[in-house]
């Protein structure tokens, strides 16, 4: 089994929301979240509005503060507790740990040119010595992403949704790093465009051999190019498998149910599936128990009372559901 | 029978800074009480303002052309939207015999009154019953689309919801006059999947019980697959293939269609690798000449492609596609 | 590719990689009314910067003509009864008054006397941007001892043209001294409070709430009324425009922290923030650049409001005082019922400063427009 490269043990990000001043309300947005990312893998995480999958992936590009819990790197060079960085660790991860947006409008500075936006990095981590460097540089990364040099002399203007993202995706390479997380970077595209994106992501991995975390909503996107799925709601992981083994032995009520919600593209199958009834509560009200209960069609007692573990079987598959076993041996009848 | 809607030859252009630009190029569609009708596009496609045309709502700055109609058909009434000069035949229309809901809830709201009053106002407007029997009938509509304790949710405002009961809320706003023809532009893009699954549900059950026409506006084909009788593709204002939905999506006939289904991952082949259409869209200062699809498309069959516009072609029954595939008119 | 793809290609890779200023200058262009009003604007500046050269006479006391005191327009005429001739010349003219008239000069124009106006006369010695030593003026009289008015003079003799020039001049700079105290101290402020966010925001927020209410006219006028007497005029124009920045910044603060706190929390911020960047390149290479053009509108709109209020404090007599001169002091004797019934050229300054204010204005709406479509070129 390859190295973890980020590995997390009983991760937890809370924000501050208004409250009053004397009574701050605190809202757990990842609580308890322990996953390993292999080196070298696609690690999809997925979940709905809530989940706190985008929260996931900036506490572990320090973007926001740990609370509890631990979050380790570790490529080889060198390995960094992500809780307790110093500047000095923090600069040097910069360089190995870089982010992609989703919204390819905002995420380029409208007033620099592309060649700017994507040297950015290079100038402010100062990882070139000179200005003929960092031009070789960014034209190298920019060949990768197909952005020619006329592109490089452009505004973010000139450019459609697709060819802003590969800017942004450009701009996340230049540094070298061995760790990105995409974050929902395909879903403000169209879907002719997505599978491109998709597809470059893929060959990116392969070509300069990083390792991506891929946060979405769209299910079908993370099976498509993942080799290994984490499904988040409320805060919590429910359930994390190699794609496949995800895709064939589904466990955990939640993750059968974002299954059978993808509209199929076949019009003659089946419209029944698991439909779940109910909003997705709100972060800051958080069921007890199993965060799931609200809504989950075969709840009992001890869902509203005990917060299920995180058990991990065979084949690297884990759910965290105090019924799943009964629930495979029911439906295997 | 007659079509609740038929649109004939739209065309419409629109008076810009950067000139005259061709937003919807000679579209054609009907749609029959109690069908559900997808109009499926990517971004530039024109659906939207094609949508908005059947309640004469696009901006001043839009030119129709002469010969489009767009033929309203209910035991009610039986009028030529476009025809419609002042406001008052057009408030007819809109909200009464046409209502439409938006893909962002939160923009059809207004935002500092409760939704009860909004959806109150809206009957008081377009029936005759009194304010206590329109409250009644608003009450009981946001019951009929799943908003637990609908009495208590009348009062509420806006911004007090989630997503998918805002949503339901204008669903339940928009039906709570009774309209033929429900246009939904993208109402399901900006939910949760599990939240646009119950939405899409909920949608079929009042066509049934409501006998409405629906024109489902998206770029998700797979929501389309589920909802959707018919389905028209849009690409750059024009229409490339349409026909019922079992045959669009089983047997496309238009390369457009064909990689569109191509690009999309599907759940029952994990291996198979994502194919995305080569190039960008066009924008629509620089619309191409001939077949609109002609600068990415990997079928390009000659010359004629980029002269001339192909005409529709009867694939099969109710299928129709236009591709100079299989127009006689390939040069050599 | 045939000459006019090319064109086509040309000015799209121009669109494409066009600057954001160049965008806003393209868009500034297309309106109309802004590119006259900037026009104006620039004229009126133009005429304000080289006022010693362009008129005739000295505008205080020094350059006064004791012999046409609240005297008529002066417009010179290329013919009369005896001929035309190239050179515009003025009648001679005898004034006379008596209690006939209501002591009111009546002039009796004399035909037959002549005196001719030349360009480039020399006159009165000035410094040219108070640096060169020159004495040529733009036009004059032949005739030394003559003097041409064409605006008429003011109770004591002062030419009213002159005036008018340097008024412009003058309010052109204490508006820009007391636009850049206002800009300087709304940048550090509002940005200080836009940046930081958080219990600092809130208690800056509080004070500028606090200055705001204090009503400007009470506060400016007893601010004023402190000034001691015996000040220079050069020390009275510097409080003036002291003064002037210090009631125009809370406004100019609350806008640049609004841009400020949206800009921040802007992605591509994040995106710098986790290659590292410090604060201070952020700042320089991401916020500064976003709002420079909005700062600009605001600077260029708040101009007149500047002009205005220095024209109703020197009115009061608690601004500017002579020989230092502007709208506000021409027109301090505006009020009396002489000069309300009989000599109504005490008046022209206003027009002046009436396109002034609306030049910019008209500007600043045009940049405003401008600079705003960025919006628009999202999707």
């Amino acid at each position: 089994m390859t190295e973890a490269l980020i590995s997390t043990k009983d991760l937890s990000v809370e924000f501050l929301i208004s409250g009053s001043l004397f009574k701050p309300k605190v809202l757990k947005a990842v609580d308890g979240i322990s996953i390993d990312i292999p080196k070298g893998s696609f690690f999809g995480v997925v979940g709905e509005s809530g989940s706190g999958k985008t929260t996931l992936g900036r506490a572990l590009l320090n973007a926001v503060s740990i609370a509890n819990g631990s979050a380790t790197y570790d490529d080889g060079e060198v390995k960094y507790d992500l809780a307790k960085m110093t500047s000095t660790e923090l600069k040097d991860y910069r360089k190995r740990a870089q982010l992609i947006f989703q919204d390819p409008y905002a995420a380029l500075s409208p007033r620099m040119t592309v060649r700017d936006i994507i040297a950015e990095p290079l100038e402010v981590m100062g990882l070139t010595k000179s200005r003929e460097e960092t031009d070789k540089v960014v034209r190298e990364i920019a060949a990768k992403c197909r952005l020619n040099l006329e592109h490089l002399r452009r505004f973010p203007h000139a450019f459609s949704g697709g060819q802003r993202q590969r800017i942004s995706i450009a701009r996340a390479l230049v540094s070298r790093p061995q760790f990105i997380v995409a974050d929902e970077s395909v879903a403000a595209l169209d879907v002719s465009i997505q599978a491109d994106v998709l597809n470059l992501l893929k060959s990116i991995q392969v070509d300069m051999g990083l390792t991506f975390m891929f946060i979405s909503h769209d299910l079908s996107v993370v099976a498509h190019t993942c080799d290994h799925v984490a499904v988040m709601y409320l805060g919590r992981i429910v359930e994390s498998a190699p794609t496949k083994e995800l895709f064939n032995n589904t466990r955990h009520p939640y993750t059968k149910a974002l299954f059978s919600a993808i509209p199929s593209l076949d019009p003659d199958a089946e419209k029944t599936g698991q439909r779940l009834y109910g909003e997705i509560p709100s972060p800051t009200n958080q069921p007890s128990g199993c965060t799931f209960h609200t809504r989950c069609p075969f709840v009992q007692d001890i869902c509203k009372q005990q917060v299920p573990k995180l058990e991990v079987s065979d084949k690297g598959h884990s759910v965290s559901c105090h019924r799943w076993k009964e629930l495979m041996d029911v439906a295997a009848l | 029978m007659k079509p609740l809607i038929d649109v004939q030859n739209l065309t419409l252009l629109f008076d810009t800074d950067e000139g005259r630009i061709t937003a919807v190029d000679d579209v054609s569609f009907s749609i029959m009480p109690g069908e559900i009708m997808g109009l499926v596009g990517e971004s530039g496609s024109g659906k939207s303002v094609t949508a908005k045309s059947l309640m004469y709502l696009n901006a001043p700055n839009a030119n129709y052309a002469d010969e489009s109609k767009i033929l309203l058909n209910t035991e009610d009434v039986s009028l030529d939207v476009l025809k419609l000069t002042t406001q008052k035949q057009r408030n007819v229309v809109r909200g009464g015999a046409i209502s439409m809901i938006f893909q962002e809830p939160m923009a059809s709201f207004a935002p500092a009154i409760s939704i009860g009053k909004q959806m109150v106002e809206q009957l008081l407007l377009h029936t005759d019953m009194s304010k206590a029997q329109c409250k009644e009938l608003s009450i009981e509509m946001l019951d009929r689309v799943g908003i637990s304790d609908a009495s208590s949710r009348f009062n509420q405002y806006a911004f007090e919801l989630s997503g998918g009961m805002r949503q339901r809320a204008m669903i339940a706003m928009a039906l709570s006059t009774k309209p033929k023809l429900l246009i939904a532009d993208e109402p399901t893009t900006a939910l949760d999947v599990t939240i646009q699954a119950q939405v899409i549900d909920l949608m079929r059950e009042l066509v049934d019980e409501f006998r409405m026409g629906i024109l489902f506006i998206t770029h998700d084909l797979g929501v389309i697959a589920q909802t959707a009788d018919k389905v028209a593709v849009m690409y750059l204002g024009r229409i490339v293939e349409q026909g019922l939905v079992r045959d669009v999506i089983r047997t496309p006939s238009h390369p457009y269609t064909q990689g569109l289904l191509a690009a999309l991952p599907k759940m029952d082949d994990l291996e198979s690798p994502l194919k995305p259409i080569p190039g960008d869209i066009p924008s629509p200062l620089e619309r191409p000449t001939g077949c609109v699809f002609n600068t990415r498309c990997g079928q390009v069959v000659g010359d004629v492609c980029r002269s001339k516009t192909p005409a529709w072609t009867e694939t099969s029954k109710d299928h129709f596609g236009a591709c100079h595939l299989y127009t006689n008119e390939v040069n050599g | 590719m045939n000459i006019s793809t090319k064109n086509i290609q040309d000015s799209k890779e121009s669109y494409f990689t066009a600057s954001q200023s160049q965008l806003i200058w393209a868009r500034f262009k297309k309106q109309r009314a802004a590119m006259i009003a900037a026009g104006v604007l620039g004229f009126i500046i133009f005429i304000g910067i080289f006022a010693p050269a362009i008129s005739p006479y000295d505008p205080t006391i020094a350059g006064r003509d004791k012999d046409y005191m609240n005297g008529a327009p002066q417009i010179p005429s290329f013919c009369d009864k005896n001929g035309c001739s190239l050179r515009p010349f003025l009648h001679g003219v005898e004034r006379t008054r008596s209690a006939e008239t209501n002591f009111r000069w009546v002039e009796e124009p004399n035909e037959d006397i002549r005196h001719y106006v030349e360009l480039f006369s020399e006159g009165a010695k000035y410094d040219l941007f108070g640096l060169i030593p020159m004495d040529t003026h733009l036009f004059g009289m032949q005739d030394a001892d003559k003097k041409i008015h064409i605006f008429g003079t003011d109770s004591s003799g002062k030419d009213i043209f002159s005036r008018t020039l340097h008024a412009i001049f003058t309010s052109l700079q204490v508006g820009t001294l007391g636009v850049l105290i206002s800009f300087v101290l709304a940048l550090v402020i509002g940005g200080v409070s836009g940046y930081y966010g958080g219990r600092l925001d809130s208690v800056i927020q509080m004070v500028t709430d606090a200055v705001r209410t204090i009503p400007a006219i009470p506060l400016v006028m007893s601010v004023a009324a402190f000034v001691p007497s015996e000040w220079t005029a050069e020390q009275r124009f510097f409080m003036i425009a002291i003064i002037l920045g210090l009631i125009g910044w809370p406004t100019l603060a609350r806008r640049v922290r609004t841009h400020l706190l949206t800009e921040r929390n802007q992605e591509y911020v994040l995106a710098a923030q986790l290659c590292g960047a410090s604060s201070s390149h952020i700042i320089r290479r991401h916020l500064l650049p976003s709002f420079t053009s909005y700062i600009i509108v605001d600077l260029v709109i708040s101009f007149p409001y500047m002009v205005l209020t220095e024209t109703g404090l020197s009115f009061i007599g608690l601004g500017l005082k002579d020989p230092v001169n502007s709208l506000g002091v021409m027109l301090q004797n505006v009020t009396k019922a002489d000069v309300l019934l009989n000599y109504h050229w005490y008046f022209i300054p206003v027009l002046f400063f009436i396109a002034l204010v609306m030049a910019f204005v008209f500007v600043g709406d045009g940049l405003r427009d401008a600079a705003d479509p960025y919006g628009e070129s999202k999707k």
